[in-house]
């Protein structure tokens, strides 16, 4: 991973909230009713691709594991709008040559206000390790 | 939505186990998007270290999240979540999600949360996910 590649931000990338994919994420939960608040990490992987292929930040995604995650909302997501999913790179650390990065993503809504941000910190193993 | 008069600092989030099937895990994959074969191939899982493959932690989270949202009434009550992941979780273990309020806020009202999720393995407990948080809104 490329520490220089910090602050690298993303083009955005349209997200339908798909009613019949919540419903199923609902059902995997057990949740009777509404957005569960983790289906944004559909919205994520709809972006994870552009970071996946960029050659500049160079994750190894074979070697990544996901330390943690956060979800915060000005509001829930709603069956059927359609998202823009703007990423960017937040952070990167090496330490002891595991690597930390900090991709954060702002959902935004058809009005231009930002519903969601999600920030996952996946850490890049060692080589061999 | 849970109401502010039903809440109290050191109150416990009823506790919430299921058992991970693989079944389920790629249920999530699918639903989820993450089709990393970490969690589908156990050859792969092996290569990576493992003795086969493990949940996502989205996965846990999800379940952490399904406790959170019982308690709150409401997925929109949810106003902020997060996790840190500690442990991995195999398929066949039960986890077991919990929590308790640390603080309560007024004008708007809102309980902050600390959040886990354990598995118990080998006879002891292992912390899939530790210094879990949640910040609800209440009625």
């Amino acid at each position: 991973m490329n520490p220089a590649a910090e602050g690298t931000t993303y083009p955005a990338v349209p997200f339908v909230v798909d009613p019949s994919r919540v419903a199923a994420f609902r059902a995997l939960f057990g949740i009777s009713e509404g957005v569960p608040p983790t289906f944004v990490t559909a919205a994520e992987f709809a972006a994870f691709p552009q970071i996946v292929a960029d050659r500049h930040l160079d994750l190894d995604f074979s070697r990544v594991v996901h330390g943690s995650q956060t979800y915060g909302f000005r509001r829930a997501l709603h069956e059927g709008e359609e998202l823009a999913v703007r990423a960017r790179i937040e952070s990167i650390r090496i330490k002891g040559g595991n690597g930390f990065v900090t991709i954060a993503m702002d959902l935004e809504d058809a009005d231009g206000v930002v519903v969601c941000t999600a920030r996952s910190q996946m850490i890049e193993r060692a080589a061999g390790a | 939505m849970r109401g502010r008069a039903t809440v109290s600092v050191g109150q416990e989030l009823p506790e919430l186990a299921r058992v991970v099937t693989r079944e389920d895990v790629k249920a999530y994959a699918d639903v989820g998007g993450d089709q990393n074969p970490l969690h589908q191939d156990d050859a792969f899982a092996r290569s990576a270290g493992f003795p086969g493959v493990i949940a996502h932690g989205m996965f846990t989270m999800g379940h952490m999240a399904a406790a959170i949202v019982a308690w709150a009434g409401e997925p929109d009550a949810v106003l902020a979540i997060s996790a840190q992941f500690r442990a991995p979780v195999f398929v066949g273990e039960t986890i077991v999600a919990g929590g308790r309020v640390r603080s309560i806020e007024d004008r708007p009202a809102a309980a902050v949360l600390e959040t886990w999720v354990t598995v118990e393995r080998n006879g002891r407990p292992e912390w899939p996910v530790k210094k879990g948080e949640a910040r609800v809104r209440l009625a």
